[in-house]
């Protein structure tokens, strides 16, 4: 076939929120000294809007759970430090062909294919981080339904979905399904409804359901007015056609050429505000419909990699179909390149 | 890649660089069609992807990695019509409607529709629509049922769905289709010549011209020729032009916008004004018929070359660039990432797994259960009111034809979703009272007059089952159902099938048939060959020789079809309709009580039912064969021939257990079969015992068989010529058990 780069075809998945974490401190420091232009840009902005720069909150001695996992500091975080990874990408080794992201990293997916330019990116990214500054709406909270070998019970998910129902009958209780999140379910919603979701659903692994700190009900009815402020702060003149395909948490493709920013500005402040964010969906469309030699998980953090290991398990992609066919894939190479992992990360950037 | 596919593949970018595009007529811009530019860069996305999946599908092949190669090249256009229709409007496409399944693929979020096509051309059983079972275009989610159709066939059932949208509405019933959809049908302009475009036509303009909602957009996608058969030209415009009840449009395929603004105005004639629409859309054909097609043969090289300048794709570029939307090496940018895109899942989509077993190949075949949720328990009041006109022969036993007309009445007051169609079925009752009293009860939508036209009762069955319906069509004469049984076999009976049971047809089909009939003879009402049913994988064929059984056997068939979602033939032995008596005039013995629904069975029997304890002798039969053979029971056993009379009750599957342990009890076994010797159901019985005793150290019974002759039903008394009677049967009983031989001529002679 003629027009075939001999690079490797890379899909790249930006992370969500949760993915700077005490390890992750000094990451742009240790990582990124050189990219001060990723870092000027976010602080300069963040300065005029009275918040603290990044520069100081990556370069802090101690990481402080409250400081760094509050909205409007990690969505800043979490953008430079995958910009800079999406940056360091090896271009002479990976055409990316298309650009995904879970939740918040679908912020991070349109700057790095190109639909934001880098102050229009942080303006958005920053200000949807900070919605939640005069309190958290709501809360989210995951549990699993996979087995430990990671294959998906359709059983357990037609079960919680009885549950949540069950729950939602109660007037003062509203849940939803807020990610499909490969093997795990992140369901969001108010207090008095995560708590009663929370008694039915039976703990497994010592440790689920979970509930995540600092975490509003993203991705459902419930941040209605969130969506409605959003796009009263922020225009669509924001949005350009983005330079690579874009895969959203509905799956649906949003190509160079024929993308209409009305409808991506509607999308992206609308719909992906309010409704469930399909992450698995937009890994089962990315693997699909792109067939990518890799997919290239950018840092912080590699929290993704378990997500995006189960949606290729649940689609017997490279005819993975278990957990442990996927560690020994990995080590012997490996098909997922967390950017957040030392060793994944060699393979990705330029030596 | 043959060098044909590589210059249209390669002329695509040469043409587009050096400006050489094909010009047009038509001075549409996208804004005054209602397209943004975005929208229509999209469309012709749509259209790329579409092409390259073809020539991939040709690089396959040479591959040995796909088996059927036909494709869309040149109906590219079919993206503009689909942009125009919702996704929930049930589309019955033809084989080259690849950009259209792409194009309606992005109206639904989530779609995998290069990979889902990939799968499908190399017979993957990960495909999602077929299952590695065939190339079809089709998807549950995209309200896409698959067709294999090559000729057409799938036209009927789209008129039957259209019909069924707004009968739905009219029935306040919970459909699959909502009801403002519209149906879409497109084939070719070969295929607009056959007979099932023509009756399928001629249907829904037969219903639209008497004010019937026919909500649906016929697409003619005209390119000009059926494989190497030119159509002649203006012919489809001359055909279609001028119908009665149908709305002509035309437009050029070959122009994205023309093409989406003609459908545009298609869907409002059929959405908004309910009324039918022939859609003829000009196309060219490139890369001629299939993969295997050597165009050379029979079209001069100028032809085919004027044909590829006229390239779709060429003249969306030229859109494009008019319109100052993309540049021309933007255009090209696109076509080449998305030949390589489609290269790279292609690999990928060669390498997921085949279906292995003959276990896994017939999985589908018979369709999974599901929930019923049209059935109610009828109360006494209710019931009393349906039967007022019967109130004082209830308790009274009844014929055959009787007892199933009431059997009918009590299904389709509890089943809210049954609705029968045929000829003479409304008011008339049927031509043998069967459906008598039903359209007073039921009405009009309910119990269907349809036109003289089988090919279309089918379809309008097949098109209602679609759409939820329980549909049970009526043909009235079992030689009828010969004109139109491909939409029992081609159509009906694959679809779970070739959608891996993700849709399905329910239904009962009530045949009128076979022969023995007094007073009205001759082949055509006469007819004793149902073998056409009998290899059709998955079809339930039905035959009960008497009232008590065919209550009983329909209340299993629509158990059947409306749990099981089975496709059913119920084969009904017209000369037993008003049979009363069996042996002398006025015993009544061929009548039966009827069993209320309240005191009827629960379960489904399919099992046969045996009549007397004999061991001598075991008769095998069915139908007028059991009739016949209760008579000669009688004789025999004066004789003193101890006798058991089998009935089979179900002719497929045969009871195969249930026939041999009768078998096993009798030293003799006598197979009466009052249809034709060659390929009637006597072959499958004499196969049957025969391999059952061939694996085992047991002596096999003596076994005969007496039949028709392979012959058509004359008129009159000559036709006991050519059929089994009670004397032939007693006659060849008695050479069996004695070990004589009977020629088969001499069995039916004796009937005389």
């Amino acid at each position: 076939m003629n027009n075939v780069s001999q690079k490797k075809r890379a899909v790249v998945i930006c992370p969500g929120r949760g993915t700077y974490n005490k390890e992750e401190l000094g990451y742009l420091q240790r990582l990124h000294a050189d990219k001060t232009e990723i870092v000027s840009v976010v602080d300069n902005y963040r300065q005029s809007q009275g918040q603290v720069s990044i520069a100081e909150l990556d370069g802090m001695e101690q990481y402080n759970m409250r400081l760094h996992t509050a909205g409007e500091n990690a969505s800043a975080l979490i953008y430079a430090c995958a910009l800079a990874d999406y940056q360091s990408i090896n271009r002479d080794e990976y055409d990316v062909v298309a650009v995904t992201g879970n939740s918040m990293g679908w912020y991070i997916a349109l700057a790095v294919a190109g639909a934001l330019d880098a102050k229009a990116s942080i303006e958005l990214i920053n200000t949807m981080g900070s919605m939640m500054t005069d309190g958290v709406i709501g809360g989210q909270m995951i549990y699993p339904i996979t087995d430990e070998q990671w294959r998906e019970n359709s059983e357990t998910v037609t079960q919680i979905k009885q549950w949540l129902a069950e729950v939602n009958q109660a007037p003062e209780n509203e849940v939803y399904i807020s990610i499909y999140l490969g093997g795990y379910l992140v369901f969001g919603g108010n207090k008095s409804g995560l708590k009663a979701l929370e008694q039915k659903l039976p703990m497994v692994q010592d440790r689920y359901p979970m509930n995540l700190f600092n975490h509003a009900a993203f991705h459902t009815p419930l941040l209605k007015d969130i969506s409605t402020k959003a796009k009263s702060i922020l225009s669509s003149e924001l949005f350009e056609a983005p330079k690579l395909p874009l895969i959203d948490g509905l799956g649906q493709v949003w190509q160079p050429y024929s993308c209409d920013t009305n409808k991506l500005y509607d999308y992206t402040l609308g719909t992906q505000v309010t409704d469930a964010y399909n992450f698995s969906k937009a890994i089962e469309v990315a693997i699909k419909e792109y067939a990518p030699d890799k997919l290239i998980i950018l840092g912080p953090g590699a929290t993704l990699g378990g997500a995006v290991a189960q949606c290729l398990i649940k689609h017997q992609w490279l005819g993975l179909s278990e957990k442990s066919d996927f560690i020994a894939k990995q080590k012997a190479d490996p098909y997922i390149l967390a950017m957040g992992i030392e060793e994944q990360r060699k393979q990705v950037v330029a030596k | 890649m043959s060098d044909r596919n590589q210059l249209v593949k390669e002329n695509f970018i040469n043409f587009v660089r050096s400006g050489t595009l094909p010009t047009s007529n038509c001075s549409l811009t996208p804004e005054a069609v209602g397209l943004s530019a975005q929208e229509v860069v999209d469309l012709f996305e749509t259209q790329v992807m579409s092409r390259h999946l073809d020539l991939q599908s040709r690089v396959m092949q040479k591959q040995g990695k796909s088996f059927y190669t036909i494709g869309s090249s040149g109906h590219e256009g079919n993206a503009a019509y689909a942009k125009a229709f919702r996704p929930s409007d049930m589309a019955f496409l033809h084989y080259r409607s690849g950009a259209f399944v792409i194009q309606r693929s992005k109206q639904i979020p989530g779609q995998t529709p290069i990979y889902d096509m990939l799968l499908s051309f190399s017979a993957s059983q990960d495909d999602p629509i077929s299952g590695g079972r065939h190339k079809v275009l089709g998807s549950k989610t995209l309200a896409i049922p698959p067709q294999t159709s090559t000729i057409a066939s799938h036209l009927p059932k789209a008129m039957g769905a259209a019909f069924s949208v707004d009968l739905a509405k009219r029935l306040q019933m919970d459909a699959e289709m909502p009801d403002d959809s519209i149906v879409i049908c497109n084939f070719g302009d070969a295929s607009s010549n056959h007979s099932t475009t023509q009756g399928a036509i001629n249907s829904t303009a037969w219903a639209a011209y008497q004010s019937i909602p026919m909500p649906i957009v016929y697409i003619c996608e005209d390119n000009g020729i059926g494989i190497s058969t030119s159509t002649p030209h203006g012919w489809i415009a001359a055909n279609y032009q001028n119908r009665a009840g149908i709305t002509y449009l035309y437009c050029d395929g070959l122009n994205i916008l023309d093409t989406y603004q003609t459908a545009k105005q298609a869907e409002y004639i059929a959405r908004v004004q309910r009324k039918p629409v022939f859609l003829h859309v000009r196309t060219v054909r490139l890369l001629g018929h299939a993969g295997s097609d050597a165009e050379f043969v029979y079209r001069k090289m100028a032809d085919i070359e004027a044909t590829e300048f006229q390239d779709p794709l060429l003249h969306s570029a030229r859109i494009l660039l008019e319109n100052n939307i993309l540049t021309a090496e933007q255009i090209i940018d696109i076509y080449t990432s998305v030949e390589s895109r489609v290269a790279q899942v292609a690999d990928v989509a060669a390498l997921k797994p085949k279906l292995e077993t003959a276990e896994q190949v017939m999985q589908s075949i018979v369709p999974p259960a599901r929930v019923v949720k049209h059935q109610h328990a009828v109360d006494d009041d209710t019931r009393s009111a349906l039967f007022a006109h019967e109130k004082h022969n209830l308790s009274k036993k009844q014929h055959l034809a009787k007892l199933l007309n009431w059997a009918l009445l009590d299904l389709m007051a509890e089943h809210q979703n049954i609705v029968m169609c045929g000829e003479d079925i409304g008011k008339k009752g049927g031509v043998y009272n069967v459906t008598a009293k039903l359209c007073d009860r039921f009405g009009e939508n309910r119990v269907i007059n349809t036109l003289l036209d089988e090919q279309s009762i089918l379809g309008t069955a097949i098109g209602m089952a679609h759409n939820g319906f329980l549909p049970i069509p009526e043909i009235q004469f079992l030689a009828y159902v010969h004109n139109a049984e491909d939409q029992i076999r081609g159509e009906a009976a694959t679809l779970p099938f070739f959608s891996n049971g993700q849709f399905t047809n329910p239904m009962v089909i009530r045949i009128a048939g076979l022969a023995y009939q007094k007073g009205f003879g001759g082949h055509f009402h006469n007819d004793n060959s149902f073998a056409v049913f009998r290899d059709i994988p998955g079809l339930i064929i039905a035959c009960p020789s008497n009232g008590a059984d065919a209550v009983e056997m329909m209340r299993s068939c629509v158990k059947l079809a409306q749990e099981q979602q089975r496709l059913v033939i119920f084969l009904e032995p017209i000369a037993l309709y008003m049979t009363k008596d069996l042996h002398e005039e006025g015993d009544g013995l061929w009548t039966s009580d009827y069993v209320p629904p309240k005191d009827a069975i629960a379960e489904v029997n399919q099992k046969i039912s045996v009549f007397g304890e004999g061991k001598s002798l075991c008769i095998l039969t069915y139908g007028n064969g059991y009739f016949l053979s209760r008579q000669a029971e009688k004789t025999l056993a004066e004789q003193g021939v101890s006798c058991r009379v089998i009935d089979l009750r179900w002719l497929a599957p045969l009871d195969e257990q249930g026939i041999i342990e009768q078998v096993k009890q009798c030293e003799n076994v006598l197979i009466v079969d009052e249809c034709r010797q060659t390929a009637s159901i006597s072959e499958a019985l004499m196969t049957l015992v025969h391999e059952v005793y061939a694996g085992s150290d047991k002596q096999m019974p003596n076994m005969s068989r007496i039949t028709a002759q392979d012959s058509f039903i004359p008129l009159g008394a000559a036709a006991y010529h050519v059929l089994p009677s009670a004397n032939g049967i007693v006659e060849a009983a008695n050479a069996l058990l004695q070990g004589t031989a009977v020629d088969q001529q001499v069995k039916l002679a004796s009937s005389k």
